[in-house]
């Protein structure tokens, strides 16, 4: 159990900026996850955290001590991979056993600890056996118990499930939660998977281009994305760019008279509403009113998607729920569809930072 | 970790390297570079040499005929290889492992075998020649350009044939069911879609076909007649003692690793605008033919790898049979091995003993430069790679000269001794040793390394424990490639040897020319026999796999 601190980290490619003055706190037992789209730069700062890149500047702390020049084999942290990284031409139990043995472990204790930690992972029964004998899902329990045996201060898990079928990766994913949170070990999670991040985490940290755009609990990342990008990038958002604003604070959208204090004096503001806060109804307090045609209507269940094109070219997505209930919308079909203030986002059209319009 | 450059073990082999690149081929390749612009009799620094190589026309005859010798050995062996590939490939042919084994088997047989094997049966005292003429049936001895390009297609056609047949069998089939679909018939498919597709591999073939006929130097010597080729060339104005002329070898030197620059460059050209990796979601499945076509078919296939194992099955009957010194007696005996055994057995231990101690050397700097090649991405390693291809490109003719020229004068004095020819061996298979180590490298991923340091291995002991192991399969077929080349090695151990550090190829050679073939087979034969073995061992190792050959 650790608290790692990052403070200020940076790293350039040629060309690139593959991070950009990360600054971050992962406390001590939590499970923390680097979320962002492939290139965003969570893999790097990964492998810099396990002692695999370089950074060109800032510094890594863990419970207070930098680690930055002390090299991976004497860090202490347990990696997982998403390819596994099993090693093939040893036994379940040898692979285990590998970071104990590097430890000089006496051999009593370590056959006792690899016997308890496949136990953990419920893989009790095939210590014997080789890799190529086991599934996908056994081969990333067998690296999982080979990072968790060593009892590291970090755990650090580099998309371990993006090899996985569907069902498997639910069920794993669950599973890793429960360990985490048993043993508590501190763990640093990487993920494209929004859903996954959003499921399995304590905090999470929305990356874009080597930048931190939020860091926050799931729900905080969800309901007060801070940025467009983490707005646009978590769940899904209908986005309205440079909505032209009155002097007072009056939004440019529908009928107009929808005035925010917050937002006085500005020009534009980008505006986001998620389908599942759009209501198909034509009035209403406090909401601002759009007029237009059912564009695409999809049945999905328990809830209908329909997309609307608004009269004034603005299209929305809404979420309907039980359209057992309410009836689905044919395509072509006129609808009002109501954008209700209090769910509005607003972001700056110019940085794409959120613009908090109220308490 | 702000240090960029750590004197890690990594950087040590970097460093080691590049300090073997720079003494076993920068200095002997200047060296000649520089004597190819020196006059023979003043010492002046002069263009003379080039001159008289691309103007004379003693040596204009030379050049072309390499040309000729070169083109004609790659077109012989694609002629050969090609067919061979597609029928083997995509039709029924009943013993095509047996086919693939016997064209191995022709091809890690040393070339100057084939060239006194044809010269026993079709040379002017040729027994199936002879034969022939009795039936009335006169065929004119084989010397010159015939002889050369029918022992180099013979020789050289299982590269094109393994690399295109391989190439083959990754094509999707749904590719050219595609092809089929859109309306192309199965001639237009073949050259619209199938050869486009193997055109890495059979230009592959064909351009390691071609730089090799023209870096032979035993085939031309022994079967060439009066017919000179550039690499006969520099031998002769090297040992000549007469017409000696060192800055005229090394510019002839000069202008075959010109030439073969050319078509290294060419190849890498045509091939590098086409990407044509395609993903395998199925294998190809060879399809029947008919009575008539799959007899026909199958005396092509057969009628191809038998004539190329002709000139071994030659030399081990010929190894067998009673003679008298140098005289063929009727019926058969272990003569020539008793003779080799009584009068040169140092022959046989120094092809051993220099043999098996570069492949040691070679495996363990292979096995090294391997791993940096595949793992430390830099401009070094980038470099270091390029300079590891001037091995292929450069004969062993040229090469055996550059060493001598540049390691005799102390404190380098290395002429005459055993050590110059196992640095010799070394630094001519290197290379493979390590593209067989770097190709292996690629398909164990990094992650399985990097595992092992994050659970505490320091990067040294993550290599010896986790990734060697993992790759001695792709080491030692490697290793017995390696091993192979280097105890059938001619043209530059010729140059370097004295008597007593004679080879059994310089020897055999030797004895061709002197006529004594019962002593060149029997001692033809051990090689065989140890090259076939470690055939065996490397299908033994790596699974059956001929293109660990090529």
């Amino acid at each position: 159990m650790a608290r790692v601190d990052l403070q200020h980290i940076s790293k350039s490619y040629p060309g690139v900026k593959a991070l950009d003055d990360v600054d971050l706190v992962v406390e001590s037992g939590e499970f923390f996850t680097l979320l962002g789209p492939s290139g965003c730069g969570k893999t790097t700062l990964l492998r810099t955290v396990a002692g695999f890149h370089a950074h060109d500047s800032g510094q890594i702390l863990v419970d207070g001590a930098r680690i930055d020049h002390v090299p991976a084999h004497r860090r202490n942290i347990g990696m997982v991979y998403q390819d596994y990284a099993i090693f093939p031409h040893m036994t379940v139990a040898d692979n285990v056993a590998f970071g104990l043995v590097m430890r000089g472990r006496p051999r009593s204790e370590i056959a006792e600890r690899v016997a308890r930690v496949l136990d953990l992972v419920q893989l009790g029964g095939h210590a014997k056996r080789m890799p190529h004998e086991l599934s996908g899902g056994q081969q990333q329990r067998v690296a999982l118990a080979r990072a968790m045996v060593i009892n590291p201060q970090i755990l650090l898990m580099d998309e371990p499930l993006s090899n996985l079928d569907a069902k498997l990766r639910v069920e794993l994913r669950e599973e890793i939660r429960d360990l985490q949170r048993s043993l508590g070990i501190t763990t640093i999670y990487v993920t494209h998977d929004q859903e996954e991040a959003l499921v399995i985490s304590d905090r999470i940290c929305v990356m874009h281009q080597g930048r931190v755009h939020q860091v926050g609990n799931p729900s905080a990342i969800y309901t007060r994305p801070g940025t467009v990008f983490v707005a646009s990038f978590i769940g899904a958002m209908n986005l309205v760019p440079d909505v032209p604003m009155g002097a007072g604070g009056e939004i440019g959208l529908g009928g107009g008279g929808q005035r925010i204090a917050a937002l006085a004096g500005r020009a534009r503001v980008t505006l986001a509403i998620r389908p599942e806060d759009v209501a198909l109804r034509a009035g209403g307090d406090g909401a601002i009113v759009l007029n237009g045609a059912v564009d695409k209507a999809t049945y999905a269940g328990r809830e209908a998607l329909y997309r609307i094109a608004c009269d004034g070219g603005v299209k929305v997505l809404a979420n309907v729920y039980r359209p057992d209930l309410a009836g689905m919308e044919g395509v072509g079909a006129r609808v009002s569809v109501a954008l209700p203030i209090s769910r509005l986002h607003f972001f700056d059209p110019a940085d794409g930072g959120r613009i908090e319009a109220g308490p | 970790m702000t240090a960029r450059l750590r004197l890690d073990f990594w950087t040590g082999v970097l460093l080691f390297a590049f300090a073997v690149v720079a003494a076993l081929l920068a200095w002997p390749l200047s060296t000649i570079l520089a004597a190819s612009f020196v006059d023979n009799r003043t010492g002046a620094a002069t263009l003379g040499n080039y001159a008289r190589v691309l103007f004379q026309p003693f040596f204009q005859t030379a050049l072309v005929n390499s040309m000729i010798v070169g083109f004609g050995g790659m077109l012989g062996a694609m002629a050969l290889g090609v067919p061979l590939a597609v029928l083997t490939t995509r039709y029924v042919i009943r013993g095509r492992d047996f086919l693939a084994t016997l064209a191995v088997l022709a091809l890690v047989s040393p070339p100057f075998i084939g060239a006194y094997a044809w010269i026993m049966m079709l040379g002017r005292n040729g027994f199936v020649r002879l034969a022939l003429e009795d039936f009335g049936v006169p065929v004119p001895p084989i010397y010159g350009l015939f002889g050369i390009l029918l022992v180099f297609s013979l020789k050289f056609y299982p590269f094109v044939f393994l690399l295109t047949a391989s190439s083959l069998r990754t094509i999707n089939p749904a590719i050219e069911e595609a092809a089929e679909g859109l309306g192309a018939g199965a001639w237009r498919r073949f050259w619209k879609v199938t050869l486009p597709l193997v055109f890495p591999a059979v230009s592959a073939g064909a351009l390691l076909t071609f730089v090799l006929s023209i870096a032979d130097f035993g085939t031309p010597a022994i079967v060439g007649g009066r017919l000179r080729v550039l690499a006969t060339t520099a031998y002769n104005l090297f040992t000549s003692e007469m017409t000696g002329n060192p800055g005229l070898a090394s510019a002839t030197s000069m202008v075959l690793i010109v030439m073969s620059m050319i078509v290294v460059a060419l190849q890498r050209w045509a091939v590098g605008r086409r990407n044509v990796a395609g993903t395998l979601v199925r294998k190809p499945v060879p399809k029947r033919l008919g009575f008539a076509a799959s007899v026909a078919a199958h005396l092509v296939c057969y009628g191809v790898v038998l004539a190329s194992c002709l000139p071994s099955l030659v030399v081990i009957y010929t190894s067998f049979r009673k003679t008298s010194g140098p005289v063929f007696q009727p019926g058969f005996g272990l003569d020539s091995y008793e003779r080799i055994l009584r009068e040169i057995p140092h022959v046989i231990g120094n092809s051993a003993v220099y043999s098996l101690t570069s492949v040691a050397l070679i495996v363990v700097a292979g096995t090294l430069i391997g791993y940096i090649l595949a793992r430390r991405e830099s401009p070094l390693a980038g470099a270091l790679d390029g300079a590891l291809l001037v091995p292929y490109i450069v004969p062993g003719v040229v090469l055996g000269l550059a060493f001598v020229v540049t390691f005799n004068v102390k404190p380098l004095e290395l002429t005459g001794t055993a050590t110059i020819i196992v640095l010799m061996l070394f630094i001519r298979r290197l290379p493979y040793a390590v593209r067989s180590s770097a190709a292996i490298l690629k398909q164990i991923r990094g992650s399985i390394e990097e595992a092992a340091v994050s659970l505490g291995a320091a990067p040294g002991r993550a290599f010896l424990k986790i990734t060697l192991p993992l790759m001695v399969p792709g080491v030692v077929a490697g290793a017995l490639m390696s091993f192979i080349t280097a105890i059938n090695e001619l043209s530059s151990s010729l140059i370097l040897y004295v008597g007593r550090t004679m080879t059994m190829p310089v020897r055999i050679y030797l004895s061709v020319l002197d006529g004594e073939f019962g002593t060149a087979a029997a001692l033809s034969t051990i090689l065989l026999v140890a090259s076939g073995l470690a055939v065996y061992a490397v299908f033994w190792v790596s699974g059956r796999n001929e293109n660990a050959f090529v």
